[in-house]
C-alpha cells in the first residue's frame, strides 16, 4: 500500500488522543499493529466520508466505519496485532469484547451522555465548544437523543428515564465487568502476554475516557480507580503509544457551580445575539418597504404598459 | 428486577428448599419458532433439580419480564437464565462454585458472547429475513390467535425486533454476514471447548446449559434453509457436546413418558 490510508476521528482532549470510545479503540489498534495511517482529527462528523466517526478511508475500497469492520480491514492489509495469538486466545478476545459491549458500554454511555449532571456540565459543554457553528446547537442534543433511544430499545423500556435505579443497575453490571477484566488481566502488562492485541485496544478504548475525563458524578470512575491494574494498563498504553497527547493535556478544571451557570448560557447568548440582529434587520427592511423608502422595481416592469389588464386583478398600490 | 427486589427475593428463596412441583412454562410447541426452553431446563437438570414443563399459549404474558420460558417455584416466578441461576444459588445449588476467578471471568464473557451473537442472530434470521419471516415466523407466532389479532401481533413483534436490530447496528447486515458471525461464534466456542467434555473441567456450568440450549434449538428447528445448522455441524466437537448433554440429562424422559405426562418430548438430535 503506497499511499497511507486515512482515518477520520474525533478530536482529542483531556490527555486522550480522541474523546470518542470507538475512535480510541481504532487509534489504539492502529498503533499496536503499526499501521501507517494519516489521522484527521475532526470536530465535525459531516466532514468525514461517511458522516460517521471513526471512518477509515481505504485505497480503492471505499470507506469503512465501524470499529470491528475497520479492524478487520486493517488485518486484511496485513496490519495484524493478533498474529501471535493462539486460536483459543482469539476466541477469548471475541468473548471479552462481547462482555465489554453488553455490560460496560451501556454504563459508559449513561455516565457520559444520559446522567443529567455529567451531560450538561461536561459532555454537552465540550461538544458545544468544539463543534463548529451552527452544528454545535444541533449535534449534542441529537447524539443525546440517539443514545437515550438506543438504551431504551436495548432495555425494551420505551419510558426509560435517567434515574437512581437505572444508574445503580447499570453501574453494578459495569463494576462486575470491570472486576472480571481486572481478574483476567491479573498482573500482566497486556491481556495476552507482552504485546498488545485487539482486546487491549477495545479495553483501552472503553476505559480511558472513564479514567481521564473529569466528571461531576464520579461513581463509575471511583469503581475504576479501585482497580489498580486496569488504571496502570491504561496509563501504560497512553505513555507508550500516545506520548504526545499526555504532554498536550490542557488544564480542564471541573466547572464550579457559578461558572457552570455562565458557561452554559454562552452558546445561547451568541444565538440570542445573532437572532436579535437578524430580527432587527428584517423588521427595518419590512418597514422600509411598506412605507416606500425602498422600492422594488425589478419584478414588474410590464405593469406600466399593461395597466389596463392588471388594474382589475391587483388591488395593490404601486409605488 | 430492581436490586432491592432481587435481594429480597433471594432472601425468601433461601428460606425454603426446592419444592417438588416446580414448573417451567413455555409457549405452545408449534408456536414459537425457536424454543429456548432448553436453556433453563438443561441448567436445572444439571443441578439435579426436578421440574415439570407446561406449554401455555400466553406464556409470554405470564412471565414477569415478558421473556419465556420462566419457572414457577413455590410462590415465586423467575424468568431469564441470569435470575434463575441466582435463584437456585440462593437455594444452595450452584454449578460454578468450583471455578477460580479467571475461569469465572471467562465463563461470563463466553455467556455474553452467546447472548450477543447467537441470540441476536436467531432473532435476526427469524424476523428480519423476509422469506423466513413471512413463511414461518409470522404464521407460527400468530397461530393461537384469531383474525385480526394474529396479523396485528405478528407485525407488531416484527416491527419491534427490527427496531431493536436497527439500534444495535445489525440492520445493515445481510443474511450472509449474519451466518458468518454465527460461524465465527461457533468456532470460538469450539476452540474453547477443545476436547474436554464440558467447557470448564469435568463439571457442567451454566455456560454449558446456555450453549446447549441455543445450539439444540438451532439444530432441531426447521427453517427455510439448513444453512445455520450446517454451520454448527461443521464444528464436530460442538455437535458431539450437544449429543452428550442430551443423552446424559434428557435421556430418562424418553423412557419414562407416561400418557398423562405434560412433558411431550419433541425433536431430538438422534
Amino acid at each position: 500500500m503506497a499511499a497511507p490510508m486515512q482515518l477520520y476521528c474525533w478530536k482529542g482532549d483531556y490527555g486522550l488522543p480522541s474523546v470518542d470510545i470507538d475512535c480510541l479503540t481504532v487509534l489504539a489498534y492502529a498503533k499496536f499493529a503499526g499501521a501507517p495511517l494519516k489521522v484527521h482529527k475532526l470536530t465535525n462528523p459531516w466532514r468525514s466520508p461517511t458522516g460517521i466517526l471513526p471512518t477509515l478511508q481505504t485505497r480503492g475500497e471505499g470507506s469503512v466505519s465501524q470499529p470491528s469492520k475497520i479492524i478487520i480491514h486493517l488485518r486484511k492489509q496485513k496490519y495484524n496485532a493478533d498474529y501471535d495469538l493462539s486460536a483459543k486466545e482469539g476466541a477469548d478476545t471475541l468473548a471479552f469484547v462481547s462482555l465489554l459491549e453488553e455490560k460496560l458500554l451501556p454504563a459508559l454511555i449513561y455516565t457520559l451522555w444520559i446522567d443529567s449532571k455529567n451531560y450538561v456540565d461536561v459532555t454537552r459543554r465540550w461538544y458545544a465548544e468544539n463543534v463548529p457553528f451552527p452544528l454545535n446547537f444541533v449535534l449534542p442534543n441529537r447524539m443525546h437523543a440517539q443514545r437515550l433511544g438506543r438504551l431504551q430499545l436495548v432495555r425494551e423500556d420505551p419510558a426509560l428515564e435517567p434515574g437512581e435505579q437505572l444508574e445503580q443497575e447499570l453501574y453494578q453490571e459495569a463494576l462486575e465487568c470491570m472486576t472480571l477484566l481486572s481478574q483476567r488481566l491479573g498482573s500482566q502488562k497486556f491481556f495476552f502476554g507482552d504485546s498488545p492485541s485487539a482486546l487491549d485496544a477495545y479495553v483501552f478504548g472503553h476505559l480511558a475516557p472513564l479514567l481521564k475525563i473529569k466528571l461531576p458524578n464520579r461513581k463509575l470512575q471511583q469503581y475504576l480507580s479501585s482497580l489498580e491494574n486496569l488504571q496502570l494498563f491504561c496509563t501504560n498504553i497512553l505513555a507508550l503509544y500516545f506520548p504526545s497527547e499526555i504532554q498536550a493535556a490542557p488544564v480542564h478544571t471541573a466547572p464550579t457551580q457559578a461558572d457552570g451557570g455562565d458557561m452554559d448560557h454562552e452558546p445561547h447568548k451568541r444565538w440570542n445575539q445573532v437572532m436579535s440582529v437578524l430580527f432587527a434587520m428584517g423588521a427595518m427592511l419590512g418597514y422600509a418597504i411598506l412605507t416606500g423608502i425602498i422600492t422594488i422595481k425589478s419584478a414588474h416592469p410590464h405593469l406600466q404598459e399593461s395597466r389596463h389588464d392588471d388594474v382589475d386583478e391587483e388591488g395593490e398600490e404601486e409605488d | 428486577m430492581s436490586l432491592a427486589a432481587e435481594a429480597f427475593v433471594s432472601q425468601i428463596a433461601a428460606a425454603e428448599p426446592w419444592p417438588q412441583n416446580a414448573t417451567l412454562y413455555q409457549p405452545l410447541r408449534g408456536n414459537q419458532v425457536l424454543m429456548l426452553s432448553s436453556v433453563p431446563q438443561a441448567y436445572l437438570r444439571m443441578c439435579g433439580l426436578p421440574v415439570r414443563v407446561c406449554c401455555r399459549a400466553n406464556a409470554e404474558y405470564m412471565s414477569p419480564s415478558g421473556k419465556v420460558p420462566f419457572i414457577h417455584v413455590g410462590n415465586q416466578v423467575v424468568s431469564e437464565l441470569g435470575p434463575i441461576v441466582q435463584f437456585t444459588k440462593a437455594k444452595g445449588h450452584s454449578l460454578s462454585d468450583g471455578l477460580d476467578d479467571v475461569q469465572r471471568a471467562e465463563m461470563k464473557a463466553y455467556m455474553e458472547l452467546v447472548n450477543n451473537m447467537l441470540l441476536t442472530a436467531e432473532l435476526y434470521i427469524q424476523w428480519c429475513d423476509d422469506t423466513t419471516a413471512s413463511e414461518i415466523t409470522r404464521q407460527r407466532y400468530s397461530s393461537p390467535y384469531s383474525w385480526p389479532l394474529n396479523h396485528i401481533l405478528a407485525y407488531q413483534k416484527q416491527w419491534e425486533v427490527r427496531r431493536k436490530m436497527n439500534a444495535i447496528g445489525w440492520a445493515g447486515k445481510g443474511l450472509e454476514q449474519v451466518y458468518e458471525d454465527v460461524s465465527q461464534c461457533c468456532q470460538a466456542l469450539s476452540q474453547r471447548l477443545g476436547t474436554q467434555p464440558f467447557f470448564f473441567n469435568k463439571q457442567p456450568t451454566e455456560l454449558d446449559a446456555l450453549v446447549f440450549g441455543h445450539l439444540f434449538t438451532i439444530l432441531t428447528t426447521r427453517l427455510t434453509t439448513d444453512e445455520l445448522s450446517e454451520r454448527i455441524k461443521s464444528c464436530s466437537n460442538l455437535l458431539s457436546f450437544c449429543r452428550r448433554i442430551e443423552q446424559t440429562y434428557f435421556e430418562e424422559d424418553k423412557d419414562s413418558q407416561s400418557a398423562g405426562s405434560q412433558y411431550s418430548r419433541g425433536p431430538s438430535l438422534f
